[in-house]
């Protein structure tokens, strides 16, 4: 039961604040052009009533909540880019001002918005309304803050889709680094859980020392990992035997490497992945393995343990336990990170930028996010780069939502 | 799970896979620490350096005592009117080596070193060069050059030197400073570093970003989490379809309209610009709504008897019994703001307003063959993530193992 409150100052410390809010709120669409100016001006004169009036019921009440309310009103007012964070505080201060007393249901219904509407509106305004405006740039032509800029309808899609041999590279690249990085990371990742499952000494030694990479930046990681492949001094390359030779900045595929002797001849996708590129997915391996670990040693630690048992007194060897009791039960977690792998891959960038800046001798690490930021950032073409995105986000959709059909047949979730 | 290993070769097979495989996981910090530790010699050989000379206990002791004539014992220096003195073993008098005080280049050492009095002597078996700041300035470093005849076979200096190469029909000694001290000795490159951009902005930078996201996030992503889970509002479906559309928006699509919009705000090099655009958290609001569903009814309902409001439920019920989750939540928030560098790279053009990620990036271009600095700063930038690792570890863990649970 909510009693009633009594407020020495009515509802207009309430409505000050909502008031001040608002105007926030008016200057930030002013600001985008979204209002004309002079309607700042209009809550500008009315805001300054109510501080006025405020300010007199402050005087004759309570002096100083009144004189702090007002301080904030002011305050508020004036710093407008904190108005979209604000926003569901003053909307909730209005409704209250307006309705004191509720009941049940209104109250639920007033909570219930205004804790939600802060984190709806943030995701509103930076992550829905950008998304379609992104699809809306992407029908540009040539949008770069300069000039005008006239609707365009498909053409950045079909140059992108039909003429853009570098687009199609940084799929292929992408491709091919889910082809090479998922398996192999969850394969090893499986081997490294089960191992660590078992009784083993120094375990959280162990543990430590496969999540660290993990938690490292890859800035620093990457930076670290460019110095072990430097082609003269390089750590690798003294592992190797080979100190001198340039091998990362090799642009053919290691498929049309290994079998050039043989006289096979590889080209383009076909020829795999260039060596620079298969050195950050190793790298990038080696960044997500205890991750991966983790989650599949929580994967493994949920599997009862009874299986096991039972599997061992029906005289079940060591590899059959692994083969058709933790295999199957560990599906769910394999696919959850099978997704997180394809979904990662898109947004390759760090490593990439680190060890091979301009994208490596011919473009061959060029990855998708690489991609799209030279579009947008470097060569500031908006437009173009929207049109990438909105592929991208397509390719995503459409690849997940065939996962989950196809898999969430196989995957097996616990009885 | 309980197998039984019988065999002593399954347990040698476990401990060596899983040996190899950690040896490998760690190598790149052990070689980011070394190379932080090397001069830049030891950085640029083919043969590796596995210990390198900054590293050895009996160069400190050489370091200290230099470092204090110069200036202290601990950071060195070459303060105005000291003296420093070198000895190089030679166990033989021959030719006299010459010796200069290069103006240092390159952008890591101090560049004047003038006002200096060189003399050498030859004392039983060793030469003294002794080095007199007769200016009224005081150096950080004190960079020297020793052109020493091939004829000395077995010289050695009482600081081993940084490089050594060879020059015509001398040996060519190079020290970047002769008195560094014992601290200023071994960590060179981070001094250097630290030095050469202000690396401590940019940590103030990501500590804030991160800190203000993982602050604000958390009361947000608690408070829609608890409204979504515990509160009948109506709307409360489309709130929850808005989220989960939310959900399926990969990142690249909203990097160039939100960089639109920020620029438009005049937000482009401002905190807002780091930290607004990401407080609200899909993943947050999951998680947290996951613990919230999971909480006994009957709590609320009481809670709710004795007239508590919907947000005294929250402060008070939830959010103390939701603390795993907002501490995975806190983590992984932590984690992807202090580690981003796409996000900074396009929002930030300003020195002052980089990130430690993006200071690092710039860094790496500019100290190019700098081996040692560079790898000094990766070492310091990762240091305080692996710190807070090592104190909260079994909450990082468990986080990140949550985070793969429905």
């Amino acid at each position: 039961m909510q009693t009633q409150r009594i407020r020495p100052l009515g509802n207009r410390p309430a409505l000050l604040l909502g008031a001040a809010v608002l105007l926030s709120l008016i200057r930030l669409a002013v600001a985008l052009e979204l209002l004309p100016g002079w309607t700042y001006g209009l809550v500008a004169v009315l805001l300054a009533g109510a501080t006025l009036e405020a300010t007199v019921r402050a005087l004759r009440t309570a002096l100083l909540p009144g004189l702090g309310l007002l301080l904030i009103g002011v305050g508020l007012g004036y710093s407008f880019p904190i108005a979209v964070l604000l926003a569901p505080i003053g909307v909730g201060a209005l409704y209250l001002a307006w309705t004191p007393y509720m009941s049940e249901r209104e109250q639920a219904a007033f909570w219930g918005w205004l804790l939600v509407w802060p984190s709806v509106g943030l995701l509103l305004v930076w992550q829905i309304v950008p998304s379609l405006y992104a699809l809306w740039l992407s029908l540009l032509d040539r949008f770069n803050f300069i000039g005008q800029s006239k609707f365009a309808g498909l053409l950045n899609y079909e140059i992108l889709l039909t003429r853009d041999p570098l687009f199609w590279k940084a799929m292929g690249n992408t491709v091919w680094f889910v082809v090479f990085t998922v398996p192999i990371g969850i394969l090893l990742a499986t081997l490294v859980a089960i191992l660590l499952n078992e009784k083993v000494r120094w375990q959280g030694v162990f543990r430590t020392l496969y999540f660290l990479p993990y938690i490292t930046a890859l800035t620093a990681a990457a930076a670290v990992w460019d110095w072990i492949y430097n082609p003269q001094f390089g750590f690798l390359n003294w592992l190797l035997g080979t100190p001198g030779l340039d091998w990362l900045s090799t642009p053919q595929g290691i498929f049309a490497l290994a079998l050039a002797p043989l006289g096979i001849k590889l080209q383009g996708f076909w020829a795999g992945p260039s060596v620079a590129f298969v050195a950050i997915m190793v790298m990038s391996l080696w960044h997500l393995l205890g991750y991966q670990v983790v989650v599949i040693l929580a994967g493994l630690q949920n599997i009862p343990k009874e299986y096991y048992e039972a599997a061992q007194l029906d005289g079940a060897s060591w590899w059959q336990q692994q083969r058709y009791i933790t295999w199957p039960l560990l599906s769910p977690t394999t696919f959850f990170l099978a997704t997180l792998g394809l979904i990662g891959a898109f947004q390759v960038f760090t490593q990439v930028l680190i060890m091979t800046p301009t994208g490596g001798v011919l473009q061959d690490t060029l990855t998708i996010a690489l991609y799209l930021y030279n579009k947008g950032f470097r060569d500031s073409d908006f437009s173009y780069a929207s049109a990438i995105a909105v592929v991208v986000f397509a390719v995503i959709l459409v690849l997940t939502v065939v996962q989950q059909r196809v898999l969430e047949r196989r995957v097996t979730y616990e009885a | 799970m309980k197998l039984e290993f019988r065999s002593v070769l399954a347990r040698f097979l476990v401990y060596a896979v899983l040996s190899v495989g950690a040896v490998a996981m760690a190598f790149p910090f052990y070689w980011m620490l070394a190379t932080s530790l090397k001069s830049p010699q030891e950085a640029q050989q083919t043969q590796p350096i596995w210990i390198p000379e900054r590293l050895k206990p009996a160069n400190w002791m050489a370091a200290a005592r230099l470092g204090a004539q110069g200036g202290s014992a601990l950071w060195g220096g070459y303060e105005a009117g000291r003296t420093v003195t070198l000895r190089i073993y030679t166990g033989v008098q021959g030719q006299k080596p010459r010796v200069s005080i290069p103006t240092a280049l390159g952008a890591f050492s101090d560049p004047r070193a003038e006002g200096s009095l060189i003399r050498i002597r030859y004392a039983e078996g060793y030469w003294e060069i002794s080095f007199t700041n007769a200016s009224s300035e005081s150096f950080r470093l004190l960079p020297v050059v020793v052109l020493l005849s091939k004829e000395y076979v077995g010289y050695r200096p009482e600081l081993p030197p940084d490089a050594v190469r060879s020059s015509g029909d001398a040996w060519r000694l190079e020290w970047v400073n002769v008195a560094p001290g014992a601290l200023g000795y071994i960590f060179h490159n981070y001094r250097e570093a630290w030095s050469a951009a202000p690396f401590g902005r940019y940590f103030f930078n990501s500590f804030f970003t991160a800190g203000t996201q993982v602050l604000v996030g958390l009361l947000l992503a608690a408070m829609t989490a608890f409204a979504l889970a515990r509160i009948d509002f109506p709307g409360k479906g489309v709130v929850w379809l808005l989220i989960l559309a939310t959900l399926m928006i990969p990142g690249e699509v909203l990097l160039i309209p939100n960089y639109i919009l920020l620029s438009r705000l005049g937000w482009i090099n401002t905190y807002y610009a780091l930290i607004v655009p990401w407080l609200a958290s899909v993943f947050g609001i999951f998680l947290l709504r996951q613990f919230y569903l999971s909480l006994p009814n009957d709590l609320f309902d009481a809670a709710r008897i004795d007239g508590a409001s919907y947000w005294t439920q929250l402060v008070r019920l939830a959010l103390p019994l939701s603390v795993p989750g907002l501490v995975t939540y806190g983590i992984f928030t932590f984690l992807g703001a202090y580690n981003a560098l796409l996000w900074p790279l396009i929002v930030t053009d300003k020195p002052e307003m980089y990130t430690i990620q993006r200071g690092l990036q710039v860094f790496i271009g500019e100290a190019g063959s700098d081996y040692g600095a560079l790898m000094a700063a990766s070492t310091f930038s990762i240091l305080p993530i692996v710190l807070g690792y090592f104190f909260a570890q079994k909450q990082f863990v468990q986080g990140i193992a949550r985070s793969g649970i429905k």
